[in-house]
């Protein structure tokens, strides 16, 4: 039996739809556009005055694993402020920084996400992080593993070893952690810092032997040879310091004309200009990526209000500490692998530092000219929770309402920022590219984020409102998978959502240098580091789907 | 049978190097034997081919029934508390939505001792290390407690005394000093090279811990003729001097009235000392899986243990749902024990109606209405338990078939009839 919508106004960017009447039907867990010979519609859906679009896909949010849990211990005040009940659909939860992982996936499906992404695994926790996902309702799920500050490729680079021996280490991550992505974050940076480095440059040598540009630049070239579609997905060195926008154009250089994609780059667009020593360069990272089409970059906008920042990099966390509010704050070494350090934020717009970083984040978006290399994060929860795209949306396609909301922020931050002279509102087919086409695109998910033929039924409705803060807030109708989820932004049933993952080939003799690496230096053994398909279902709790590499 | 890679979930170092050969319902340890677990697979076998059966009322019944039973005394109860938790993750996964169902109190065997390192990390956050970054990058440790050594039999030679390292040779022969109040009972400390023991003349390690915490902020602090302030300038200026400093602790081991202040001292030491050098805690615990509980509902309740869901909501307050002492003040009339990694690990006594998910060697009291025994995560079913690092998150290994249901199924069984 068919659902069939119809009258709505749909928004299908891959397919170069743009706002047009189209009716799309759905059987099973997939979409098409004519009804079978075979089949009968059992439920229509009229949709006059509503947008139709994919469901949405977050490429970079915290939502899973030990840091995350960390943050929630960190935040109870504001998990006690808010309680999430639970009814027969739901369990309970609580937390809007960092909630429980239930809540978590009802407050992004409630907005018409239907798949998230979880941006740092380290391989030694990815079981905690897929749990934590597995629990997680509603979205299906991926993480990117975390590479580049573990003591094994360091090694491997420092003895000059092949890239196709790298090649073979990283695809056996990927396996061994089910994950869909490679990430780096500041590269050697954290592995410099168990070393009492406070500091490390992207060209300077670190304790290992190498330098984060020779890090970037090896697993940019390992994550194309493998054909993994993700590119190398990095936090660039030294965020949130004064003139890390030289580091970060550096960074884009580092990929060698190979694909990378800069995380949150808000955080690294900082010049060292004016009164305060501290200066947007938002122009100069806009113009870096308008010129460099090999270049991707999600924002990591920030919102005013408290958060909690989570971040693999020790470093910048460590020495970002005193800024915490409130004051307290944890920082950890893990496993030769990697760290985390977890830090309270509050934003605020009388502070010139994070008026400015607001402007910066909404000049980055405005100022990168195609909208499918720039995607709508707010790095969650670092620069503010996920909950808060809605609004984001609004800065983005009603100038005077941003303008208004420039108008109130510290007056010295104003001066320093050309916010208010952008005339660019983003239209709804450019955000049903970035919250849609684009991060399928760039994940590698063929039949996600768009309403093609024989596409998984994603599908998120909206009635058309002039206030887009309210549309996008709270959709009509989310569909997960051909089942109707949520109506008028409420969930209706409940669904548990898969873990995307990619498997390049390599060559299993890497086993051999690794397994003498876990038996030397480790405390877990090889063969139980290594997750399997068949632990991801019976013990961890969620059904794998692998997707292709390029050949 | 022989598998190896065997995780042993007996203590907090979860150490994943056992071979255990399994014959039929028997099991014998095939690797070296440490005490806790040699006991503990000790129990796991069987030499009869007679598996307990679960009970109503101290008599026979079915799985079936057992489970009615469970239900209906859950739903009978005007307020319900779910303890032990000394199980896997997914166990705690079931009895955290078993409790959300019957708007129950959980919280683990060991509450209050969780309650430190707890409490410290919410009010203050932590600097923190794990197991292989202390043996491939600490050249300094220092050991608050010698009776760590009886409780952690294994720290020594899977991270205090590595035969490799990434390291330098510093990390190989590590300094290792181990303080004890002068009135403690020694623990069993290897006698290798680099181990130090220091005695100290206080009354307590909480003592010691304290005037640390006084030696290492005030520089003015110089040595004046006490022989516990002296010894404790000479161990900071060892810190100060060497790469990466580890500080291990037990919070077990400690004054349990002052366990948080101590813990509290501890942080606030090695915050200080960071702004100069490395210097990390790692806290040992989790030998009940307090870890893995803790996991669990943080991250889906979003808060620690204890929760309460009375109120339709997750609750957190370690006073006033604190197990133990709302059995003893007659606040729960329904206790559900979850106990599956030990025979030992019995309920407390109660005079509430009592349901015992357990260890299928347990003998539980008479007074138990329903007994139903399960298998043990790692040896009757595959499973997952977190490690006192908190981050690793070891696979245990189904090993031996014979029958018995893993404590996660029969806790959802119970919800659902809820």
């Amino acid at each position: 039996m068919a659902i069939k919508i119809t009258g709505g106004i749909v928004y299908d960017p891959t397919h170069q739809i743009d706002g047009k009447k189209l009716d799309l039907y759905i059987v099973n867990d997939r979409i098409l556009h004519q009804l079978p010979a075979d089949e009968k519609v059992k439920q229509t859906y009229n949709l006059k005055n509503h947008i139709v679009m994919a469901g949405a896909i977050d490429i970079h949010t915290h939502i899973g694993g030990g840091k995350v849990n960390i943050a929630r211990t960190m935040m109870l005040d504001d998990q006690i402020e808010y309680p999430q009940p639970g009814d027969d659909h739901r369990h309970t939860g609580c937390g809007h920084a960092v909630p429980s992982t239930f809540t978590a996936g009802y407050r992004y499906a409630e907005m018409g996400y239907t798949a998230c992404f979880e941006p740092a695994v380290l391989p030694v926790n990815a079981r905690q992080a897929h749990m934590e996902m597995a629990d997680t309702p509603m979205v299906d799920k991926g993480g990117y593993v975390l590479l580049g500050n573990d003591d094994f490729l360091l090694s491997l680079m420092h003895e000059s070893a092949s890239q196709s021996t790298i090649n073979d280490y990283v695809a056996w991550v990927l396996h061994a952690s089910q994950c869909i992505g490679i990430k780096v974050v500041n590269a050697g940076g954290i592995h410099a810092f168990k070393y009492n480095q406070r500091r490390l440059d992207i060209d300077e040598q670190s304790p290992a032997g190498v330098t984060p540009r020779d890090i970037i630049t090896t697993l940019s070239r390992a994550v194309h040879e493998l054909g993994v579609p993700h590119p190398l997905h990095v936090h660039a060195s030294n965020l949130g310091i004064a003139g890390n926008f030289k580091s970060t154009l550096a960074t884009m250089a580092a990929a060698e004309s190979l694909p990378i994609h800069l995380t949150h780059i808000q955080f690294h667009s900082y010049g060292n200009e004016g009164d305060y020593n501290f200066s947007s360069a938002a122009c100069e990272i806009a113009e870096a990526i308008n010129t460099t089409p090999n270049v991707t970059a999600d924002v990591g906008q920030i919102m005013f209000g408290q958060t909690i920042t989570t971040s693999g990099d020790t470093m910048m966390q460590y020495f970002g500490h005193e800024h915490a509010h409130p004051k307290k704050w944890t920082v950890m070494d893990i496993e030769c692998e990697a760290g985390c350090g977890v830090i309270p934020f509050r934003y605020r717009n009388k502070s010139f530092v994070n008026a400015l970083q607001w402007a910066i984040g909404l000049e980055i978006f405005l100022q990168v000219d195609d909208p499918w290399r720039v995607f709508l994060t707010t790095d969650h929860p670092n620069g503010a929770p996920f909950t808060t795209y809605p609004h984001l949306i609004k800065l983005l396609m009603n100038r005077s309402f941003r303008n208004d909301a420039f108008s109130i922020i510290h007056s010295d931050a104003q001066k320093m920022s050309n916010l208010a002279s952008m005339e660019r509102e983003y239209s709804l087919y450019e955000i049903a590219i970035m919250t849609r086409a684009a991060p399928a695109k760039i994940l590698g998910l063929s039949d996600h984020g768009h309403l093609g033929e024989g596409a998984s039924a994603n599908i998120t409705i909206y009635k058309k409102q002039d206030d887009v803060e309210q549309m996008f807030a709270k959709p009509s109708y989310v569909f997960k998978n051909g089942e109707l989820v949520v109506k008028d932004g409420s969930i209706i049933k409940t669904v548990r959502g898969v873990t995307h993952t990619v498997k390049p080939d390599f060559d299993i003799e890497i086993e051999k240098p690794l397994k003498r690496y876990f038996d030397d230096y480790q405390t877990i053994s090889l063969p139980n580091f290594k997750i399997s398909a068949d632990e991801m279902i019976e013990c961890i709790g969620s059904e794998v789907v692998t997707h292709p590499c390029r050949i | 049978m022989r598998f190896n890679h065997v995780t042993c979930p007996h203590c907090g170092l979860l150490c994943d190097d056992l071979s255990i050969e399994v014959n039929g319902a028997s099991l014998k340890l095939a690797s070296k034997a440490y005490p806790n677990c040699l006991k503990a697979f000790e129990d796991a076998s069987f030499t009869t081919k007679r598996l307990p059966s679960p009970k109503v009322a101290g008599k026979k019944a079915s799985l079936d029934a057992a489970i009615k039973k469970a239900a209906k005394l859950l739903a009978a109860s005007s307020q319900p508390l779910i303890s032990g938790l000394i199980t896997d993750i997914q166990g705690c996964r079931e009895a955290v939505l078993l409790a959300e169902k019957s708007k129950a109190v959980i919280d683990h065997a060991n509450g209050k001792g969780m309650q430190a390192n707890l409490a410290v990390m919410q009010r203050y956050g932590k600097v923190k290390t794990t197991l292989s970054e202390v043996r491939n990058r600490s050249d300094l440790v220092i050991i608050f407690g010698s009776q760590i050594f009886n409780r952690f039999p294994r720290l020594s030679d899977r991270v205090l005394f590595p035969k490799t390292s990434l390291g330098n040779e510093g990390t190989i022969n590590k300094q290792i000093i181990v303080i004890d109040s002068s009135q403690a009972a020694k623990g069993s400390i290897p006698k290798r090279k680099g181990i130090t023991y220091c005695p100290l003349e206080a009354d307590s390690l909480d003592d010691i811990i304290h005037e640390f915490l006084q030696v290492v902020n005030l520089d003015s602090k110089r040595s004046n003729g006490n022989n516990l302030t002296n010894k404790l300038l000479e161990i900071k200026s060892t810190i100060l001097q060497k790469q990466y400093t580890t500080i291990v602790w037990n919070t077990g081991l400690f004054n349990s009235a002052s366990a948080e202040q101590t813990t509290q001292s501890l942080t606030f030491a090695m915050k200080s000392l960071m702004e100069d050098v490395r210097c990390v805690g790692l806290p040992l615990g989790g030998s009940k899986a307090e870890i893995t509980a803790n996991q669990v509902s943080t991250w889906s309740m979003g808060v620690p243990l204890p929760v309460a869901f009375m109120g339709g909501i997750p609750e957190h307050d370690p006073v006033i749902y604190n197990g133990e002492n709302m059995l003893q003040n007659g606040e729960a009339d329904t206790l559900v024990w979850l106990s599956t990694y030990s025979p030992d690990d019995l309920p407390p006594k109660t005079d509430a109606r009592t349901i015992v998910i357990g260890h299928p060697k347990m003998k539980v009291p008479s007074s138990v209405d329903v007994f139903i025994p399960v298998g043990i995560p790692g040896v009757d079913h595959s499973g997952l338990a977190c490690r006192t690092d908190s981050v690793a998150t070891l696979p245990l290994q189904k090993i031996r078939d014979i029958n018995l249901p893993a404590s996660s199924k029969v806790l959802k069984q119970i919800a659902d009839l809820v």
